[in-house]
């Protein structure tokens, strides 16, 4: 009688307890996804318009496109940022630190922006990832204050500056002629994929390591300085100049 | 007759151009009048002169030009011209307003070359503060020298001080707000702040040993400069 009434509850037990979470994790994820919002914003704009973000924390996102229009979207975590953008004369500002300003506890918002292809670009945040990709207007320039990494891919810009504290910086694209390329990291790697025909002069400065690897540049003029912490030389004509300090990670430059 | 009628025809009388009965009474006054005789005799005195004299050398062909010429040797041997010193024009100047002129100009050369190599010909700051003594150029070693510019451990110590009072006035601002923040920006801030100490303790034990090292001097600037970015940047939150 015992034996059976056990095989009995057996059953009852597993589909009660598979029911429970079941239920209990449809739970938390209607929690969770009612803790988040959406913000989404479009702008029309001309080739030459300039977006200008400084973000709080949270991942941002920018990508060029082929349409004459800005879209912004964001996602909020609780507790929610303020987030008011402005088109100031076609340059589209969104400041969510002085928007926030004075709050305590303010959760990560992560930007999705879409722009024409030939925009400017001048990104911040305090902590988070920095990616822009598919840009060729004239400037792109992504700043983290701490922690983040910076992805830089399919650049063409004349103007290029990424600067972090701890984190990787990837910079994929184009030396432009006369052009400004700036790098700069506290700590993590800093990789350089360029093609091998581009002309530049180079200050690469890794103090603490002394790992600089030239690689598709390697058989340029280049040459070492201060018991090899700095390698300084032109690759080509070296018309364009190229900064890069890591203080305490590596340098890497690959052949595009 | 009286002396005027006598004046009046003593020259006709001379000449013989009169009537006898005027003459007559020209004689009459002659006689009694000492004057009129006199004049009488001074004229006749000059017709002997004339009479006597060629006419040619009495009155010279051209009297006018002659007196023109007598006048100018007169004027010259009367009032011989004065040795007046030359008129000096603007332009000329004496010795000692050349010296002083060029004194003047050698002064102010001085002083607009100090002024353009302490001004214009300072290096940028961020070279300024990481060069050693031994890629000072002679010129600036000898500026240096006499105080006009400053050595670049001079430069290097005023920049580190300045930097560090901004570090200190930031590091205040961020002790205010960092209680508000939340766990994950404390911990990246106190991450990251610890990565730069280490970068900053390993450059000064450096130029300590080596202070010559131009590399660790600009890494020191350029790590502290990351301090205040970070110290500011996390001061708005």
């Amino acid at each position: 009688m015992i034996s059976r009434s056990k095989s009995l509850l057996g059953p009852w037990v597993a589909k009660t307890t598979i029911l429970l979470t079941v239920v209990f994790f449809f739970l938390t994820a209607t929690a969770e996804v009612s803790a988040q919002k959406k913000f989404s914003r479009v702008y029309p704009a001309g080739q030459n318009v300039r977006i200008q973000l400084m973000n709080r924390m949270g991942t941002v996102t920018v990508e060029g496109w082929n349409r004459n229009e800005v879209a912004i979207a964001a996602t909020l975590e609780a507790p929610a940022a303020n987030i008011v953008p402005q088109n100031l004369s076609g340059t589209i500002v969104i400041n969510v630190v002085r928007d926030n300003q004075g709050r305590g506890e303010v959760g990560n918002v992560n930007f999705l922006i879409r722009v024409p292809f030939s925009s400017m670009v001048d990104i911040e945040t305090r902590i988070g990832n920095l990616n822009v990709s598919n840009i060729r207007g004239g400037l792109v320039r992504a700043h983290i204050s701490s922690d983040g990494d910076i992805t830089l891919l399919n650049i063409a810009s004349a103007a290029v500056s990424a600067e972090n504290g701890i984190g990787d910086i990837l910079f994929d694209g184009e030396i432009q002629d006369n052009g400004n390329y700036r790098f700069t990291s506290m700590s993590g790697n800093i990789s350089v994929r360029i093609p091998f025909e581009s002309s530049y002069k180079l200050v690469a400065t890794a103090p603490s390591t002394r790992n600089i690897s030239l690689g598709a540049c390697a058989g340029a003029s280049f040459s070492p300085f201060g018991n090899g912490r700095r390698m300084v030389g032109k690759c080509g004509d070296g018309s364009a100049a190229m900064t890069v300090t890591n203080q305490r990670g590596a340098i890497t430059f690959l052949r595009r | 007759m009286n002396c005027d009628e006598c004046k009046n025809l003593i020259g006709a009388f001379m000449d013989n151009e009169i009537e006898e009965s005027h003459a007559s009474m020209v004689r009459e006054h002659l006689a009694i009048c000492g004057l009129c005789s006199q004049t009488c005799e001074d004229l006749v005195s000059i017709l002997d002169v004339c009479s006597v004299e060629p006419s040619s050398e009495i009155v010279p062909p051209n009297s006018q030009a002659l007196w023109c010429r007598i006048n100018n040797i007169i004027e010259n041997e009367v009032a011989p011209p004065l040795q007046s010193a030359p008129e000096r024009r603007f332009w000329q100047f004496s010795f000692g307003q050349l010296a002083a002129a060029l004194g003047c100009i050698a002064l102010i050369s001085s002083l607009l070359t100090v002024v353009a190599v302490r001004n214009y010909g300072e290096p940028a700051a961020e070279d300024f503060t990481t060069r050693s003594a031994a890629t000072q150029t002679t010129l600036e070693k000898f500026l240096s020298k006499v105080g006009l510019t400053e050595s670049p451990q001079q430069a290097r110590d005023r920049r580190l001080h300045e930097q560090r009072a901004a570090i200190s006035y930031w590091d205040e601002r961020v002790m205010l707000r960092r209680a508000q923040w939340d766990r994950a920006t404390r911990d990246a801030f106190d991450r990251n702040l610890h990565v730069i100490e280490e970068s900053v303790s390993e450059y000064t034990m450096i130029l300590a040993s080596d202070p010559d090292d131009e590399l660790s001097g600009e890494m020191l600037d350029s790590v502290l400069s990351e301090k205040m970015n970070l110290l500011r940047d996390f001061s708005d939150l």
